[in-house]
């Protein structure tokens, strides 16, 4: 099916219901973004979207949509708790896959003859690639513990500080965790895996602020011209992978009595009626990785604390690194929207889309309560990450989402066709990025030229009024798996 | 495996990795599939003694079939630390399979994990004959 959006403004492109779809879908994007949108399959996988029971509103793609499997990467969908559906696929195997920011009082003047020494100490000390170790050994009672306390869990253990947990999404635990529905095999792929980043996009990186846009918002979040902050985007690594895989099969075979009562145009988005005890046991255990990974990102940010301070000699006091915010951007979560103009709760699924709750909600903590929620958006390694609040278009228009990257352009073939021959990791540092990397293909698939230009995908979120911008940064040093 | 002949190709996909898997028989397309999963994530792996094991899957399908069973020798790795080596497909229907896994310890003196792959997905999962053989196309979430 050919599927040709149409333009209702400069942000703003349709995709007319046809077929089985219950609901138009709806793509945020400029006139440049929409081309390469339009060459791969992602517009007919918000279509297919459209087509789950009990889907409300629009089936929407944030800018920085890519072909995923299932739901396009970018994609929001909410439905109604009554006569819709939870979609795994529309989480993705990386439950809770998302970021977290700090700030520092160091300027990144201050640091630039470190540099090398920090990003090679942070590349030792936080376990990075695929198959590494965590220093830390989970019993299972304990794994159980992470799974429903979340970052609280890591902050009674001595990583980070009890004022952490109001700057994380939800506080740093989902309500419903229930670790009595987990398989052995999650339980297994998770033991051994707390505390570390993992590999493919994910990535710590230090970075200086560029870039101020809305000084008032930028001074109650910390941020300042030359200041040093970190970027943290991991997620729940085996644990999640396997809770998805497991539910994605078991819905496959069971979730409507082997009759789906409409036609599944694509197996990945294998779905349970929100009603069901599937629909339950999946949530409780989703809400068990989500935690997981905050605990994960928790655990992160100490070590990449304690690295600054035995590398820089310098006192806590001195280096101030603080939590500015953290979200997630691959979780479903039942929340209150406004549906043909009355208040319902709803479950929204963002797959590679990142919540923006505008001044006020009250789901937000105090201190974020008149500046909106911070909105963490990395860039690729080569390029800028930015900071924007939430704003109240996001709540009018996008159930209370942004995007979350980037966004890929290139497959990682065609990034490593296009790189071959080329020293990444000296071209970044020829731009004043240092860059330590487990393997050198990581580095040529996830190169700048493979994804968007951030820029216009955080412009198009502000002139959708899904968030503003507060501030740019640019990446000084990096680590990826 | 050493001398063993390239059996999949990498196919585009924006996010994601996607390939497509050859083999003469149903057995060894699975066999194939297996190995490729391997390859893909460790690349050349030292011929060490392995150990065997055995492993019976039902799927609804083949496509489901081959999800799942990509899906245990994944687990393999992730869960177990166990990197298969090679695969005896000792009997295969359109809903179950029967195989033999030699696998060796992973270890991170030897084995360098090059691509991490979280998930074989259903998107766009293929598994049919063709005019000489079986072929399968998989994306991975990575």
């Amino acid at each position: 099916m050919d599927i040709s959006p149409e333009k209702i403004d400069n942000c703003r492109w349709l995709i007319p219901r046809t077929g089985a779809m219950r609901v138009p879908g709806l793509v945020f994007a400029n006139d440049e973004l929409i081309r390469s949108i339009r060459q791969d399959q992602s517009l007919q996988q918000v279509a297919n979207v459209a087509t789950l029971p009990g889907i409300v509103g629009y089936s929407l793609a944030m800018p920085d949509i890519h072909w995923g499997y299932g739901f396009p990467i970018g994609g929001v969908a909410a439905f109604e708790l009554d006569k819709g559906i939870v979609s795994p696929g529309g989480v993705g195997y990386d439950i809770n896959c998302g970021c977290r920011l700090m700030t520092t009082r160091l300027r990144a003047d201050e640091i630039h003859r470190e540099m090398k020494e920090l990003v090679l100490a942070l590349f030792r000390n936080i376990p990075t690639g695929v198959g590494s170790r965590s220093p830390i050994r989970l019993s299972r009672s304990e794994q159980e513990r992470v799974a429903v306390m979340g970052a609280e869990w890591a902050v009674k253990r001595g990583f980070g500080m009890p004022r952490d947990l109001e700057r994380i999404e939800d506080h740093g635990a989902m309500e419903g965790a229930d670790p009595s529905v987990l398989s052995e095999r999650a339980i297994q792929r998770g033991r051994g895996q707390l505390g570390t980043l993992g590999s493919g996009n994910h990535f710590l990186e230090i970075q200086a602020v560029d870039a101020i846009y809305d000084p008032e918002k930028a001074r109650q979040f910390h941020l300042f011209e030359g200041q040093v902050t970190v970027f943290i985007h991991t997620g729940s690594r085996g644990f999640g992978h396997q809770i998805c895989d497991d539910f994605l099969k078991e819905m496959g075979r069971n979730a409507f009595k082997g009759e789906l009562p409409f036609e599944l145009p694509d197996r990945q988005l294998a779905c349970a009626p929100l009603s069901s005890d599937l629909a339950r046991r999946y949530l409780a255990a989703m809400a068990c990785a989500g935690n997981y990974a905050w605990a994960n990102r928790q655990i992160l940010m100490h070590w990449t604390m304690e690295t600054f301070l035995k590398t820089l000699s310098i006192t806590p006091e001195e280096l101030g690194m603080n939590l500015l915010y953290d979200v997630c951007h691959n979780i479903a979560k039942k929340e209150m929207h406004q549906v043909s103009g009355e208040g319902t709760m709803v479950c929204v699924h963002r797959k590679g889309a990142t919540r923006a709750f505008p001044p006020g909600h009250p789901l937000l903590p105090e201190i974020y309560q008149t500046t909106g929620q911070p909105v963490l958006i990395p860039g690729d390694m080569g390029t800028h990450s930015y900071v924007l609040a939430g704003a109240a278009g996001s709540m009018e228009r996008s159930f209370g989402s942004s995007c979350h990257g980037a966004g890929r352009v290139l497959s990682r073939t065609q990034a490593v066709k296009k790189a071959k021959g080329r020293a990444i990791n000296r071209e970044l540092e020829d731009k004043g990025i240092i860059v330590h990397s487990r393997g050198k293909h990581t580095l040529k698939e996830e190169m700048p030229e493979a994804y968007k230009d951030i820029s216009q995908v955080v412009d198009v979120v502000e002139a959708a009024k899904l968030a503003v911008k507060v501030a740019r940064m640019r990446p000084l040093g990096v680590i990826k798996g | 495996m050493a001398g063993r002949r390239k059996c999949f190709t990498f196919l585009d996909h924006t996010a994601d990795l996607r390939i497509r898997i050859t083999g003469p028989t149903l057995e060894d397309l699975f066999r194939n599939a297996g190995l490729s999963l391997m390859e893909i994530m460790l690349g050349k792996r030292p011929r060490l003694k392995t150990s065997p094991q055995h492993l019976s899957l039902s799927g609804d399908d083949l496509p489901d079939l081959m999800v799942r069973w990509l899906g245990e020798i994944l687990y393999l790795l992730d869960g177990e630390n166990k990197v298969v080596m090679d695969i005896e497909i000792n009997a295969i229907s359109e809903m179950h399979l029967d195989a033999a896994l030699h696998t060796v310890p992973l270890d991170p003196r030897t084995h360098q994990v090059i691509t991490e792959i979280k998930a074989a997905t259903y998107h766009q999962i293929q598994v049919a004959p063709t005019g000489n053989g079986w072929q399968a196309t998989v994306i991975f979430d990575i």
